[in-house]
């Protein structure tokens, strides 16, 4: 763990406000994006169809599948075990 | 370390503090202090964007900013406060140009690390500053619009940090000139625009976050209830709501809205963070207005005491007479109040006055306080609950006062010719609190017997009136059963008084002999009026319509009531059907009733009565007794009515016949056992099939591709149910199953997700519960998705979507994978203890797709999926130790092997990916069937 913190302690230290800029930071600083696509969404990301939203939740849960239509109150358990 | 960062913060600060001071007296310094600063921020956006000291010399920098701008403005602002020009120049709004200026052409470099510090400073500018430049402001606007395109989801949601901030100010001053305004809106409508569509959680988050509220704004913002990801939602209930201000600003159905989606939302988290907004800040914002004005507020992170009236407005504000019918969303938001609420718990009392002036509102919240009491563990809420609530015999009285209340409010607004609203309103609300009362009614401890008894003839005497609503009704039977006991006699005596009711309810409202004969002798009259069909009163309507002048409209009103009659009777017996559990046959009461009420019914020409009457008459099959012997009773005798019923019926009777259908048949299984081998074996045609068979599985088979809504989701229900029982023949179950693949995956369910939910839970605990279930799915997979091929095509046509086939293979995989049966969970882990045959469903599944995909029938489309398939199979090449459990067979391994060997020599793949997986499959089953010959050889030794 000392490493990384090492690291994290350096930088300040590295960040000098006072030297000239290196050549990379300054080509990174002054080279423009080729075209603005490069740097820039794809155009079919820029609408979504679901708005990002889920789905209307219907709260399907096995309850519906062990009672019966009629008698909601009625559990079928009883017969099932009976089946084997 | 962070000493040294703070002496280089502090050392910058001190730097141009100095300068500052000294730019009032000497000019040309200003510009080179300006070009320093300006060197320095440049500095900072190579640092990386995991690197906090980039962070904060953005904040320190910030920071600075905004103290230099108040310090000059401060200065200034005396001289001039009156000048309409735009804001003067100072020192620090020069520099801020500066910094502004050199960073804006950064904003479209290449490095995503300096566009992300340059859009960083510059949106931080934007919030810690009043006010920029005019011609800047355009421009940071036009940069910042630019990034919310970024490719990067970082950079966005640092320009929607910024643009937030712009579309707020906009907003704020109305003054403003139009132009400002227009602005400002269309920075808004954009930022909505990335609101509902940026592909980025963190972004549409941030920007939920960030923008202003208005009238305008709010529903955009509401909307991220149903945001796709959890912590977004969880934003908007733990942060965004919390700070929004008094709730009751919000709409009605906003308010429903976000308490149901929130408290039944899927992520435990956003459901906490609702119940705590429910029941935190709602009724602290009552609460409030409710405190005397003496009384201080309570100091900031505190609580107001618990205060009833602050509940009962609660409650009123979510509209509780709607929201808190059964199904509502307001029992889940008062168990949570009550949950995380004990010093309401404590505070709450019902005395005489409060059972006596009930409201809608506090009728609720007793019957959640006694529901949560009694369904809580251990025995102190129990104790508490059994303190607070009357005695039966009081509470009794109290029933019954109020529903002389609601029996009185129905008939007065049955009297009045013109609709009156308010007392209409009246009667609904008393109807809401009778119902709560009767719901605490059932939960009560009937072992005192005069209470019993009292509320027995309560029950009794209401029941019989027929101006009592049905859900009223409904809950007056359900209590007339608990009362009347459980065991057989308890029943048999439930019964009769049910009936006694009906024939009641009958003479009242035909009000044909109003003078009271016993019930006895009226229910006999109810039943041969009714037996005999419409032609005795018909007469009797006849002649009496004759007499009166437009006799046409009387009859009319005749008929009318007369159906309202038979709807209540057909309600009455339809609850007390769904109430008991004896046999119909010996009952004779139910018998007689079932002649004289339901069987007419069914025959009616009138929709709602034949619907009800069927009801009842499915029900009556449930409790039919089945006579094994000759395997006929009710229910045998009416399977072709239900299914003549869905042939020709409309929707809803549609809908009744495959719920009557499955119910009779989950009951009475033995409905479809193959009937008895005939005597003479002469003929010789296979094993007999049960006639019932082929119409039933054409029904649900219908019911399932019926383009109404609702009739394919009960038909999925229904098939689900007799799936997993076991209950279909294989022929049938197959079909059936078959459909029900192909319907997952249609893209035309996709707007019936009732459907489509059903079946994402169904398909895999149909196939993982039993083995056979797996096996089944691998036999029908391969046909399907032949059936999917043809569907895609024509989904491109029609431009619709359908899931990939990878996600389509992996789910066939999946549920046909026999690791994943119950019981077979260990074998994933430990394959030596492989369950018996477990591998047995791929094994099916990866011949038949060979056998598919090698035949000549089959084109280029539909190889491809097939493949993909069976990359994705599990086939072991080590055997499983004891052969004794080897429950496929060495010549089925022989049969694949073949298969692979031929798709291998054929060329069959036409990708790497698949080609590897044959490849790979072959050396397994090479592996597999030399370690088996050894084996046999060995034990042939």
């Amino acid at each position: 763990t000392t490493t990384p913190t090492k690291r994290k302690e350096k930088e300040p230290f590295e960040l000098d406000f006072l030297a000239p800029l290196s050549q990379p930071v300054a080509d990174a600083l002054y080279t423009p994006a080729t075209t603005n696509s490069t740097i820039s969404m794809p155009k079919a990301q820029w609408k979504s169809k679901t708005r990002n939203l889920l789905p209307d939740d219907k709260h399907f849960n096995s309850r519906q599948l062990l009672r019966l239509f009629l008698k909601p109150k009625a559990r079928m358990g009883s017969r099932k075990a009976g089946n084997g | 370390l962070i000493i040294n960062l703070r002496k280089i913060q502090e050392a910058c600060c001190y730097e141009p503090t100095n300068p500052k001071k000294n730019q009032k007296q000497e000019d040309f310094e200003e510009s080179d202090f300006n070009e320093e600063l300006g060197r320095c921020a440049i500095r900072v956006l190579a640092v990386k964007k995991s690197e906090p000291v980039g962070d904060r010399i953005v904040r320190f920098l910030g920071l600075f900013l905004k103290h230099a701008s108040e310090k000059d403005n401060a200065l200034v602002e005396p001289e001039d406060v009156d000048t309409t020009e735009a804001l003067p120049e100072t020192p620090a709004s020069r520099l801020t140009s500066h910094i502004l200026s050199i960073l804006l052409p950064l904003l479209t470099v290449k490095d995503k690390t300096v566009r992300f510090r340059a859009t960083q400073i510059i949106a931080h500018i934007v919030n810690t500053l009043d006010s920029i430049d005019d011609e800047l402001f355009q421009l940071v606007r036009i940069g910042l619009l630019k990034r919310l395109r970024d490719k990067e989801a970082n950079i966005r949601v640092q320009a929607v940090i910024g643009l937030g901030r712009l579309a707020d100010g906009g907003d704020a001053d109305d003054e403003d000139e139009d132009s400002d305004d227009e602005v400002a809106g269309g920075i808004l409508e954009k930022l909505l625009d990335v609101l509902q569509n940026d592909p980025s959680a963190e972004v549409r988050r941030s920007l939920l976050l960030n923008l202003p509220f208005t009238p305008g704004t709010l529903p955009y913002l509401l909307e991220r209830a149903r945001d796709l990801d959890a912590a977004t939602r969880r934003a908007l209930y733990s942060r965004l709501l919390p700070a929004l201000g008094d709730f009751r600003h919000l709409s009605l159905t906003h308010r429903e809205k976000l308490l149901r989606w929130g408290l039944r939302d899927r992520d435990e988290n956003v459901r906490k963070a609702t119940a705590r907004l429910f029941r935190e800040r709602w009724i602290e914002d009552c609460a409030i207005s409710h405190k005397p004005a003496e009384d201080e507020a309570p100091p900031p992170g505190q609580v107001s005491a618990p205060r009833f009236d602050a509940l009962l407005e609660l409650l009123e504000r979510i509209d509780v007479v709607n929201s808190g019918v059964e199904g509502g969303i307001a029992f889940e938001a008062m168990k949570e109040f009550w949950d995380g609420r004990p010093d309401y718990v404590d505070f709450i009392t019902f005395d005489d006055d409060f059972w006596n002036d009930l409201t809608p509102e506090s009728a609720f919240v007793a019957r959640t306080f006694n529901d949560y009491c009694r369904e809580a563990e251990g025995n102190k809420l129990q104790d508490m609950v059994e303190d607070k609530m009357p005695v039966v015999t009081a509470f009794a009285f109290f029933v019954q006062k109020h529903l002389n209340v609601l029996i009185d409010d129905v008939r007065k607004v049955a009297l009045q010719d013109q609709d009156d609203a308010e007392a209409e309103e009246d009667t609904v609300q008393q109807e809401f609190c009778v119902e709560q009362l009767l719901h605490i009614a059932l939960t009560l401890d009937y072992t005192d017997e005069v209470g019993r008894r009292q509320m027995f003839s309560i029950m009794r005497g209401a029941l019989a009136l027929a101006e009592l609503p049905e859900e009223c009704t409904k809950l007056v039977i359900e209590v007339l059963r608990t009362v009347c006991g459980g065991n057989a006699a308890g029943e048999r005596e439930f019964c009769d008084i049910v009936l006694e009711a009906v024939a009641e309810v009958h003479d009242t409202i035909l009000g044909e002999d109003p003078t009271q004969e016993d019930a006895e002798e009226s229910f006999h009259s109810a039943r041969s009026e009714l037996s005999d069909e419409l032609t005795p009163t018909k007469a009797k309507k006849n002649q009496k319509g004759g007499e009166d002048e437009d006799s046409s409209e009387v009859d009319e009103e005749k008929a009318i009531r007369e159906i309202m009659v038979n709807m209540k009777c057909l309600h009455i017996a339809q609850c007390m059907l769904q109430n008991v559990k004896c046999d119909l046959e010996e009952n004779n009461i139910l018998v007689t009733m079932l002649n004289n009420l339901v069987v007419p019914a069914v025959r009616s020409n009138e929709a709602p009565i034949r619907e009800r009457g069927l009801l009842c008459l499915g029900l009556c099959c449930l409790l039919s007794k089945v006579c094994i012997g000759n395997g006929y009773n009710l229910a045998s005798e009416n399977m072709t009515l239900f299914l003549h019923c869905f042939t020709k019926g409309h929707d809803t009777l549609q809908i009744i016949a495959v719920q009557i259908l499955t119910d009779t048949l989950i009951t009475h299984p033995s409905l479809l056992a193959p009937p008895p081998a005939t005597q003479d074996a002469s003929t010789d045609e296979p094993s007999p099939i049960n006639p019932l068979l082929k119409p039933l599985t054409k029904t649900f088979l219908r019911a399932l591709a019926s383009p109404s809504p609702s009739l394919p989701l009960t038909a999925c229900l229904a098939v689900a149910k007799l799936l997993l029982l076991g209950l279909l023949p294989p022929a049938s179950s197959t079909e059936i199953l078959k459909a029900l693949t192909i319907a997952y995956f249609n893209p035309e369910t996709a707007e019936n997700p009732a459907l489509r939910q059903a079946l994402t839970y169904f398909l895999p605990v149909f196939c993982h519960s039993r083995l056979s279930n797996a096996a089944l799915m691998s036999q029908i997979a391969v046909s399907v998705i032949g059936k999917l091929v043809v569907m895609r095509d024509e989904a491109e046509e029609e431009e619709e979507e359908m899931v990939g086939w990878t996600v389509v293979a992996g789910m066939i995989a999946e549920w046909t994978d026999g690791r994943k049966v119950v019981g077979g969970e260990l074998c994933i882990k430990d394959p030596g203890e492989r369950k018996d045959g477990a591998e047995e469903p791929h094994v099916i599944l990866a011949t038949e797709v060979l056998e598919r995909a090698l035949g000549a029938g089959c084109n280029k489309d539909e190889r491809k999926p097939l493949l993909t398939l069976l990359s994705k199979l599990h086939i072991p090449s080590t055997n499983s130790p004891d052969s004794k459990y080897q429950a496929v067979s060495q010549e089925a391994f022989q049969t694949l092997h073949s298969l692979v060997a031929e798709a291998v020599e054929t060329k069959l793949a036409l990708d790497a990916t698949s080609r590897n997986a044959l490849a790979k499959l072959d050396a397994a089953l090479l592996k597999r069937i030399g370690e088996s010959d050894k084996v046999v050889a060995s034990t042939e030794a």
